[in-house]
């Protein structure tokens, strides 16, 4: 009896040990993996298609996967070491993280860094080596709707950087069109529960996101001018409320926004074209993000970066593959078929038909001047997860102090394994 | 009469015992002995003992998560076996309206949990809500059900259960239909008809079923995992950070599979003995054979 016990209890030790002793290597002649993010057909094919045509003889298993999933699927992905995906995109702050863990070829050799915009090159680099290729950028505009603004006796905010509105104006300005008894809001971030689009209030009144080494944020997001900061955003859903609490989902806020019940908007350079396609009817225009009285002008940025597998058996195809969609065919495509800021430095000139619009002036301004790139932490998986469930808690009324020092304290203490 | 041979038994067992031992033990093997190792950064297993365990026990946030499971069982359970009771009494005359009925119950069953909860996230959405339109064109209040601190538990109690009490409803009606009329028959000669009736026959003889759905519904919600991931996030202000919300973010978001691991080694232990104290309670009483 007690021998069959400890048969089993062995049998069981090594089943579950023999994952980890059985990394059976990719073989050398299978496709390469590329693993993408889901955009829909339209926005992924052109590129892929286009891309794989030039880099003649890769054969190319592409596998799309949503944006709400798309992390955690590669988490599981990555996992087992394995070395697929061979090919994969990353969101560019994840870059050091990928690249502490061991995930990410070094791209230093392969790459000529000068093509591309220095945020994106600052963002791929983690202890001095280029672990990603950047791939685009992002940023975000003060969108407001002509109709709603008139009607309300308000005069519409100026296109002209010089002239950019602060929060306090715009508070003011989004009161007036505020009426929920018709159930019209008067302002909203698109992203209302990302750090990516919320860390600028703290970066506007001067606070910094994280220590210089990337592995501490006590001090930094709990300090006095992010419990500022992120006060007036508590104060846009519980005191004025003049933004609607609770909606967390872009597309939802953007129907809002077309459908004509919202004043203004904080959104990224994509929804010009989708306003344009998707809602004809509501009148827009389009303003520089605002700022702190007393504060800096300061605008989120950052994207999509590609990374290539360390372990991949396929380098070869992947670089090959790599450097194609790394070219200014590609790079156009892509901007055509999802309209984010290139990030190809040379795409501004070549690519001129849309930058003369009104929208895309403001942009290169603030991409030039005003953009800050998150936080520069192997850790921002974990920042980023646990800074966005207390922003719905702040925008929920928690007290924002004790949020703000308890998330710090439970980010320190995830981000404590990348000191090395 | 024909004896199979043990190896002819063997064979037939063993494609079943297989799949057991693949999908059942082995995840359970690995789950159990990976809840005492760590990771470095590049992935090297590395032995931590009672580490992860220790460190969970002083996080308030998993304590938390404990109490929040445990709070959420305690009120799910029994207001989905005592509906899902009810309703099984309601349709079990074989009608053709009470048929109607059967089906409709169980509808919801059929579509996925996913789908349930952006469906009921849409309903319950304070701004743009079917529910709170009809509710502001009644002259009432808007609420922010999930995205409120008081009212996110409860909704996803009234999410779960209108998911689930039509599929447990459907055991319980087997459990009625198979107890023999002339038992109610007998007890009405003796003047016992009604409530009376109901507690001295229908629930006795119901004890095996009952047992039945009230451990397979606890599993099913210590589980319970989709709504938390898609609607709350374990918010707001934590109030639906369940344990197994807790065990999914610390391996996917907080890279931490050790934790994860050892969480769901709890959660299982969890399980194992809120089962074995159901088993003990509905015991059949050997007095009554």
């Amino acid at each position: 009896m007690h021998s069959t016990r400890r048969t089993f209890l062995k049998t069981g030790l090594a089943m579950a040990a023999a994952p980890l002793a059985f990394r059976q290597p990719a073989m050398a002649s299978s496709p390469l993996q590329a693993a993408w993010v889901g955009w829909g057909d339209a926005q992924v094919l052109p590129v892929v298609d286009t891309a794989k045509a030039m880099a003649a003889g890769v054969d190319v298993a592409l596998e799309t996967i949503p944006v709400s999933q798309y992390f955690q699927s590669l988490e599981v992905r990555l996992a087992p070491r394995s070395g697929t995906p061979d090919f994969f995109l990353v969101d560019g702050p994840l870059t050091a993280s990928y690249a502490a863990r061991g995930h990410l070829l070094d791209l230093t050799s392969v790459i000529d860094q000068s093509r591309f915009a220095k945020p994106a090159v600052d963002q791929a680099t983690y202890h001095g080596k280029l672990y990603t290729a950047p791939f685009g950028t992002s940023s975000q505009l003060l969108y407001y709707n002509r109709d709603l603004l008139e009607r309300s006796g308000i005069e519409v905010p100026s296109a002209d950087v010089e002239k950019r509105w602060t929060w306090e104006a715009l508070v003011e300005a989004a009161r007036k069109v505020n009426d929920p008894s018709k159930g019209v809001w008067g302002f909203s971030f698109e992203q209302a529960d990302r750090p990516y689009q919320l860390f600028p209030l703290m970066q506007s009144l001067g606070a910094k996101t994280v220590s210089t080494d990337g592995l501490q944020v006590s001090g930094y997001i709990d300090c006095p001018e992010s419990i500022e900061a992120y006060t007036f955003y508590q104060r846009l859903f519980q005191d004025w409320k003049i933004s609607p609490a609770g909606l967390y989902d872009g597309p939802l806020v953007q129907e809002l926004f077309g459908s004509g019940n919202l004043g203004f908007m904080v959104g990224g350079t994509y929804i010009m074209d989708s306003l344009t396609k998707r809602y004809p009817g509501v009148t827009w225009g389009v303003a520089p993000h605002p700022y702190f009285a007393g504060g800096n002008p300061v605008t989120p940025t950052g994207s999509w970066h590609i990374g290539l597998n360390a372990r991949s058996n396929n380098i070869d195809a992947a670089q090959t593959l790599l450097a194609a969609v790394l070219s200014e065919k590609v790079m156009d495509v892509w901007f055509r078929v999802r309209p984010n800021p290139p990030v190809l430095n040379r795409l501004w000139d070549t690519t001129k038909a849309p930058f003369t619009s009104e929208g895309w002036k403001i942009i290169r301004y603030e991409l030039d001047h005003t953009a800050m790139v998150r936080p520069a932490t192997p850790g921002y998986a974990e920042y980023e997860d646990i800074f966005k469930l207390a922003l719905r808690d702040i925008q929920g009324g928690s007290p924002v102090p004790d949020v703000l020092a308890s998330a710090a304290k439970k980010i320190d203490a995830a981000i404590a394994k990348y000191r090395i | 009469m024909f004896r199979a041979s043990w190896a002819t038994v063997a064979a037939f067992l063993s494609l079943a015992l297989t799949c057991l031992f693949v999908f059942r033990v082995v995840p359970v093997a690995i789950a159990v002995v990976g809840s005492f190792y760590g990771e470095s950064l590049t992935g090297e297993p590395v032995f931590k003992g009672l580490g992860n365990f220790l460190d969970l026990f002083a996080d308030q946030e998993f304590r938390d998560g404990v109490v929040r499971t445990l709070v959420f069982n305690i009120l799910v359970n029994p207001i989905q076996i005592g509906i899902a009771f009810f309703l099984a009494i309601l349709v079990l005359n074989p009608t053709k309206a009470a048929k109607f009925f059967r089906v409709a119950l169980f509808l919801p069953m059929c579509i996925s949990l996913a789908l349930a909860s952006v469906l009921w996230s849409i309903l319950l959405d304070p701004s743009l809500g079917l529910v709170n339109g009809l509710l502001s064109a009644l002259g009432a209040d808007r609420q922010l059900f999930f995205r409120s601190e008081g009212q996110a538990l409860w909704s996803l109690i009234l999410l779960a259960t209108w998911k689930s009490v039509g599929y447990w409803m459907i055991f319980l009606l087997a459990g009625l239909v198979a107890i023999p009329s002339d038992i109610y028959e007998a007890a009405s000669l003796d003047g016992a008809t009604g409530w009376r009736a109901f507690t001295k026959i229908t629930l006795p003889l119901m004890k095996r079923p009952l047992l039945f759905v009230l451990v397979a519904d606890t599993t099913a919600n210590f589980l319970f995992f989709a709504p938390v991931y898609l609607i709350t996030g374990g918010g707001p202000n934590n109030s639906t950070n369940f344990l197994m919300f807790q065990a999914y973010r610390s391996s996917f978001v907080l890279v931490d599979h050790g934790r994860s691991l050892a969480i769901s080694t709890i959660i299982l232990l969890m399980i194992g003995a809120v089962a074995a104290l159901e088993f003990r309670l509905f015991r059949a009483d050997p007095k009554q054979g």
